[in-house]
C-alpha cells in the first residue's frame, strides 16, 4: 500500500485553498496598481517621459544685415566656429583643458577659470571653450574626438562690421544679454516668446540696439531625442528661426569715409544731414574703436586699452558729448535779435572789446561799425555783447530752445545728451545761486554756462536752412526690408516743430551765413567753393583763460581751442546740413570748415547726379587747411 | 509504444507546461526588446539558448521520480551547502559579488539559484517524515535551519536578491507542515526585530534603496532615480503601451537595469496595461494550475514539494512586479522566466521539471 492512503491529507488541501485565493487576491491588487498609474495617471506620466527624452534648443536667428542708403553692407554675418565643453561627457577636465590650453597656446588657468564660471549651470549645458575657431583649429579639435568625445565644435554664426571703425558709433556692437535687460524686456512684453536668454548677444549700443527687435528676427528651436546620458541620439522636430529684417540706414558711406579719413590723427566729431527730412548722411566720432572686437569675447588687455584710453573711444561725440557753442551759437542769437523788434541794420561800433557791469569783453578783432549781417560774416562778439545785454539772458533762452538746445533731438540712437540752455531759473535750481547779469554777455556768443551737441547744433542749422522754419528730427533708419516677404517699410519721424519766420528774418541771417564763407572777410572764406553756395559759422572754445591762448600755436595740443563749424548747402533749397567738430582744432574755419566743405559738395554733387567717378575725384581731392583766420 | 504516446500527452501537464513557455517566450521578447541596439544585443540569443537548456533540464527531471530525489535530498542539499560555502572563500569577485563559478564558454553559474531546488527538496523530505497535524519544535528548528544557513551563505556572497528569495520557502514549510499559533507570534516578533536590526547590518545602498523607497522623490538624479524612472516608464505606457521596442524609458536608458530587474516596467511601457493585466493572468494561472497539482499529487512529499516551488516562484514573481512599480523596496529580485539571467531561468525549469514530474507520477499505480 502506497503511504498516501494513509495519511490525512485535508489540512493541506484546505491551506492550498487559502494560498491559491491568497495569489489571486494579490494578482488582482497589483493590477490595480498598475491601472493606477497606467489608465488614471498615463497622460501625466507620459508628459514626464517626453521630458526625459526631448531637449528643446534654441536656434538663434540669423540677425539682419545692416546696409548704407546705397545698398553697401555695413554689417554681416559670417559662419564662425565654437568649442564647447560638455561637462557631463568629461572624465578628467585636466586632461580636457590641458589639451585645448595647448591647441590655443592659452594658459590652462584661464580655461580652468572659464570653466568654474560655468559651474552653476545643469552640467548638460556646454561651456564655450574658444570662439571663432580657424578650419585647422577645427581639425585638430576633429581628429582627437574619439580621445575628447566631451569637445564638440558648433557652427555659429558671427557678427561682421565690413567697415571696421568707420561706422562704429552709429552701428554699435552686440553683447550678451545681461539678466537685468532680459528681466527688463520681460516687464516691457510680458509673454514675449522671443525674449533673449542671457547669454544671447542682443544689439547693446548704436542702430544695434535702438533696432534689436527688427534685427533679431524669431528664434526656432531644434528638438534632440537625448538618452539618459544626455547625449543626443536622434531629431525629433525642427522649427525653423525667422531671419531678422535688413536694416537700410539713411548714411552714406562715401560720405562716411571722407569724414572717417579726415579724422584719422583728429579728435572730434562730423554730421551731415539733410535739412528737409532729418536723415543722417554720416555720423562719426573720433577716436572709434573696431566694434568686430565685441563680437567675440574682448579680452582684457584689450577692453583695457579701450576704457582707459584719455580720448574714450566708446563715446559718442555727436550726442554724449556737450560743449561750448562758441561763435557757432550766433546764428541762433541773431533770430533772438530778429523777433524782439531790433532792427538789423542798427550798427554797433566795435573797438576790439567793450565793457559792461565793470568788466571788459575782448572782441578777437576790430571790426569798426557792424550791423547784424556783418556780425555774422566777421563773427563780431562787441555786436552780439551790446544786442545780448538788450535781449537778456530770458529772451535767448527762448529762442534757443526754439531751436531744439537743451533737450534731446530724438535721434534714433539711445543716450543722447540734453545740453543746457541756461535761465535765472536754472541757475537756482541747478548751481543754487541767482544768475549774474555779466553772464548774459558771455552766453550772447556762445561761452559760459551754455553747453549743446554737435547734433543739436546740426538739428538747430536745418531750422535757419529751411525758408519754412521745419526743424527735422534727425535719424538713421531709412528703411527696412523683410528678407523672405521683400516688403519693406518705412519711418520717418514727423516733425511739428519748426522756427516761425517773421518776413525777412531768414533771408537777414541766410545772407550772413553765406557771407561766411563767400566773402572776403568771411571766417571761413578759405573754405569757399565754387558753385557750392555753402552758408556756415565758424566757433572757437577756449579751453583755458585769454592770456595763456595768445600764445597761439606754442601751446601743447590740449590747451588749444576746440573748432567748431556749422554749415549748409546751398543756400537756396538746401540739401545738407554738415557739423564739425575738432578737439583742439584751435580754429573752426581751418580745422572743421575744409570738411565740411568737402562733406557739403560730395553730397550736393551726388544729388545733382554726379557719378561714382566723379564721386571718387571730389572724396579723393587733398584738403588743404585754408590758412588760419580770426573768427 | 502505442500505450506511451496514448499516456505521455495526457501525464505530463501540458498546461503548466505551455503557461511557463509563454512567459518565457514573453522574457525573451522583453530581454530582446531591451537590449536592441546596444552592447549586450546577444542576449536575447542567449536566453533562447539558456531556455532551451531548461527545457532540457526539466525533460530529466520528469524522467527522474521525485521520490527518489527526495530520498537524497540530504545528500543533495550537503553538496549545495559546501558550494555556497566554497564561494565567499575562494571565489571570484564579479561585479561587487563572490555569487558566480567560471563554466567556460564565457559562461557563468549561479549556485544560489540551484541550491533553492536542493532546499525545497530538502525541506519536502522533512515534512514528509513529520506528518502529523501541528509540527513539532524539533521539525520547527530542522526546517529553520535549513533556510537559515544557505540564507547567511548567501549574504556573505552578498546577494540580498536571492537570498531573500529563500524566506518564501520557509513560510511555506511552516504553514503548510502545521506551525502552531504561538509559533506564528514568535516568529511574527522575531522578524520584526530582526528586520529592525538588519538596518545596522545593511549596506549603505542598500539603505538608500529603502529610504526612497520610503520616499522617491527624495533625490531625483540620485537613490531614488530607478524608482521614479521605473514608474514614468510604467505609467507612460497607459492602456495600449508604446509599441515592441518603442519604450521611450527603456531604449534610451532611463530605465535601470532594464533586462533584469526593471524588465517589468519595460514590459509595462512597451504592452501597456493591457500587456500587464495579460501576463499577470497567466503567472496568476500558473500558480493556480501548480497549486492544483499539489492536491493531486500522490503523496504528501510531492505535494509539499510542488507548493514549495510555486510559492517560491510566485512571491519572486509578485515581489519583482511590486517592486517595478515602487510598492515594494528595489531589492534586487528578479523576474522568473522573464528577467535575463542563465542561472534563474535554467532554475526556474528545473522546478517546471520537478513539477512536472510530480504531475507525471499522481496515479498511484504506475
Amino acid at each position: 500500500m502506497p503511504a498516501s492512503a494513509r495519511e490525512d491529507r485535508r489540512p493541506v488541501l484546505s491551506r492550498i485553498d487559502v494560498v491559491a485565493r491568497g495569489a489571486w487576491i494579490l494578482i488582482g491588487l497589483l493590477a490595480g496598481i498598475y491601472w493606477v498609474h497606467q489608465v488614471l495617471r498615463g497622460e501625466e506620466y507620459e508628459r514626464q517621459a517626453e521630458n526625459n527624452r526631448l531637449r528643446r534648443v534654441p536656434v538663434t536667428a540669423p540677425r539682419g544685415f545692416i546696409l548704407d542708403r546705397n545698398g553697401i553692407v555695413l554689417a554681416e554675418n559670417e559662419p564662425s566656429f565654437t568649442l564647447l565643453l560638455f561637462r557631463r561627457e568629461t572624465k578628467d577636465l585636466d586632461a580636457s583643458l590641458r589639451f585645448v590650453a595647448e591647441l590655443f597656446n592659452r594658459p590652462f588657468e584661464d580655461l580652468k577659470r572659464r570653466v568654474e564660471r560655468d559651474r552653476s549651470y545643469y552640467d548638460f549645458v556646454p561651456v564655450v571653450l574658444q570662439e571663432n575657431l580657424t578650419i585647422s583649429e577645427v581639425g585638430a579639435v576633429q581628429a582627437r574626438a574619439l580621445e575628447h568625445p566631451e569637445l564638440v565644435v558648433q557652427k555659429t554664426e558671427r557678427r561682421v562690421y565690413t567697415q571696421g571703425a568707420a561706422a562704429a558709433h552709429l552701428l554699435g556692437h552686440l553683447g550678451e544679454a545681461t539678466a537685468e535687460q532680459v528681466a527688463a524686456r520681460a516687464k516691457a512684453h510680458p509673454g514675449d516668446p522671443n525674449l533673449p536668454r542671457p547669454g544671447e548677444a542682443i544689439g547693446q549700443q548704436g542702430v544695434e540696439a535702438t533696432y534689436q527687435d527688427l534685427l533679431s528676427g524669431t528664434s526656432g528651436s531644434r528638438t534632440y531625442v537625448i538618452d539618459s546620458f544626455g547625449r543626443e541620439v536622434g531629431e525629433s522636430g525642427n522649427e525653423s528661426p525667422l531671419p531678422g529684417n535688413t536694416l537700410r540706414l539713411t548714411i552714406d558711406l562715401g560720405m562716411q569715409k571722407i569724414a572717417e579719413d579726415y579724422f584719422a590723427d583728429r579728435v572730434g566729431s562730423a554730421v551731415a544731414l539733410d535739412p528737409k527730412t532729418g536723415e543722417i548722411l554720416a555720423l562719426l566720432s573720433a577716436p572709434a574703436y573696431d566694434p568686430n572686437l565685441f563680437t567675440r569675447r574682448v579680452s582684457r588687455a584689450e577692453w583695457e586699452d579701450i576704457i582707459e584710453d584719455p580720448d574714450h573711444p566708446l563715446n559718442n561725440r555727436v550726442l554724449q558729448n556737450v560743449y561750448s557753442p562758441g561763435s557757432i551759437w550766433k546764428p541762433y542769437m541773431a533770430y533772438a535779435i530778429l523777433t524782439h523788434g531790433i532792427d538789423p541794420k542798427e550798427r554797433v561800433f566795435c573797438p576790439g572789446g567793450l565793457t559792461f557791469y565793470g568788466r571788459h569783453f575782448r572782441c578777437h578783432g576790430t571790426h569798426g561799425s557792424v550791423d547784424l549781417v556783418t556780425a555774422l560774416q566777421v563773427s563780431c562778439d562787441s555786436y552780439f555783447y551790446t544786442m545780448g545785454k538788450r535781449l537778456g539772458i530770458d529772451a535767448i533762452a527762448e529762442s534757443a530752445g526754439l531751436f531744439g538746445f537743451g533737450r534731446p533731438t530724438g535721434i534714433d540712437l539711445a543716450h543722447e545728451k540734453n545740453g543746457i540752455v541756461p535761465s535765472p531759473e536754472w541757475s537756482l535750481a541747478a548751481r543754487k545761486h541767482p544768475w549774474y547779469a555779466g553772464e548774459t554777455i558771455s552766453v550772447s556768443i556762445g561761452q559760459g554756462p551754455v553747453l549743446v551737441t554737435a547734433l543739436q547744433i546740426a538739428r538747430g542749422m536745418s531750422g535757419i536752412a529751411n525758408a519754412d522754419g521745419a526743424l527735422p528730427t534727425p535719424h538713421l533708419f531709412h528703411i527696412g526690408e523683410n528678407v523672405r516677404t521683400g516688403e519693406r517699410f518705412v519711418y520717418r519721424p514727423e516733425s511739428k516743430e519748426s522756427i516761425p519766420w517773421p518776413p525777412g528774418a531768414h533771408e537777414t541771417i541766410v545772407e550772413g551765413l553765406w557771407r561766411v564763407v563767400n566773402m572776403p572777410g568771411g571766417t571761413a572764406f578759405g573754405s569757399r567753393v565754387a558753385g557750392l553756395d555753402l552758408c556756415g559759422k565758424t566757433g572757437s572754445v577756449q579751453v583755458v583763460g585769454q592770456k595763456e591762448a595768445k600764445k597761439g600755436h606754442l601751446l601743447p595740443e590740449e590747451l588749444r581751442d576746440h573748432g567748431w563749424f556749422a554749415s549748409f548747402a546751398p543756400r537756396d533749397d538746401p540739401k545738407v546740413v554738415v557739423v564739425v567738430f575738432v578737439e583742439h582744432g584751435e580754429h573752426g574755419a581751418s580745422a572743421a570748415a575744409p570738411l565740411a566743405a568737402r562733406l557739403a559738395e560730395y553730397w550736393i554733387t551726388k544729388s545733382r547726379g554726379g557719378t561714382p567717378e566723379i564721386l571718387a575725384q571730389v572724396a579723393g581731392r587733398p584738403l588743404g587747411r585754408a590758412p588760419a583766420r580770426a573768427n | 509504444m502505442s500505450r506511451l504516446a496514448e499516456i505521455l500527452p495526457r501525464r505530463i501537464d501540458l498546461r503548466i507546461l505551455f503557461l511557463a513557455l509563454a512567459l518565457t517566450a514573453i522574457g525573451i521578447a522583453m530581454v530582446a526588446s531591451t537590449t536592441a541596439g546596444t552592447s549586450r544585443a546577444d542576449l536575447a540569443g542567449k536566453q533562447i539558448f539558456f531556455a532551451v537548456l531548461g527545457l532540457i533540464a526539466a525533460g530529466v527531471l520528469l524522467a527522474i521520480d521525485y521520490r527518489i530525489l527526495l530520498q537524497y535530498s540530504p545528500g543533495l542539499y550537503g553538496f549545495a551547502l559546501l558550494v555556497l560555502l566554497w564561494l565567499p572563500v575562494f571565489g571570484k569577485r564579479i561585479a561587487g559579488a563572490k555569487s558566480w563559478v567560471k563554466v567556460g564558454g564565457g559562461f557563468q553559474l549561479q549556485p544560489s539559484e540551484f541550491a533553492r531546488i536542493a532546499i525545497a527538496l530538502l525541506l519536502a523530505w522533512i515534512l514528509e517524515n513529520d506528518d502529523r497535524a501541528l509540527l513539532r519544535p524539533r521539525t520547527i528548528w530542522a526546517l529553520g535551519a535549513a533556510v537559515g544557513v544557505p540564507v547567511v551563505l548567501v549574504m556573505l556572497q552578498p546577494d540580498l536578491g536571492v537570498a531573500l528569495t529563500y524566506f518564501p520557502f520557509l513560510l511555506a514549510a511552516l504553514f503548510f507542515g502545521g506551525l502552531p499559533g504561538r509559533w506564528w507570534a514568535i516568529l511574527l516578533v522575531s522578524g520584526t526585530l530582526a528586520v529592525g536590526g538588519s538596518w545596522f547590518l545593511l549596506k549603505d545602498y542598500q539603505k538608500d534603496r529603502i529610504r526612497t523607497f520610503l520616499d522617491p522623490n527624495l533625490a531625483a538624479r540620485g537613490a531614488g532615480y530607478q524608482v521614479r524612472q521605473a514608474r514614468i516608464a510604467i505609467g507612460s505606457g497607459g492602456i495600449l503601451g508604446k509599441g515592441w521596442k518603442q519604450g521611450t524609458q527603456s531604449r534610451l536608458g532611463f530605465l535601470p537595469v532594464r533586462h533584469t530587474d526593471f524588465i517589468f516596467a519595460a514590459l509595462a511601457e512597451e504592452w501597456g496595461f493591457v500587456g500587464v493585466a495579460v501576463f499577470l493572468a497567466l503567472y496568476g494561472a500558473l500558480i493556480a494550475r501548480a497549486l492544483a497539482l499539489a492536491r493531486d499529487a500522490r503523496d504528501r512529499g510531492g505535494s509539499i514539494l510542488v507548493i514549495l516551488l510555486v510559492l517560491n516562484i510566485a512571491a519572486q514573481a509578485l515581489v519583482n512586479v511590486a517592486m517595478n512599480v515602487g510598492v515594494l523596496p528595489t531589492t534586487g529580485i528578479t523576474l522568473p522566466f522573464v528577467s535575463y539571467g542563465g542561472s534563474s531561468l535554467v532554475a526556474s525549469w528545473c522546478m517546471v521539471g520537478l513539477m512536472l514530474s510530480v504531475a507525471y507520477r499522481r496515479y498511484v499505480n504506475v
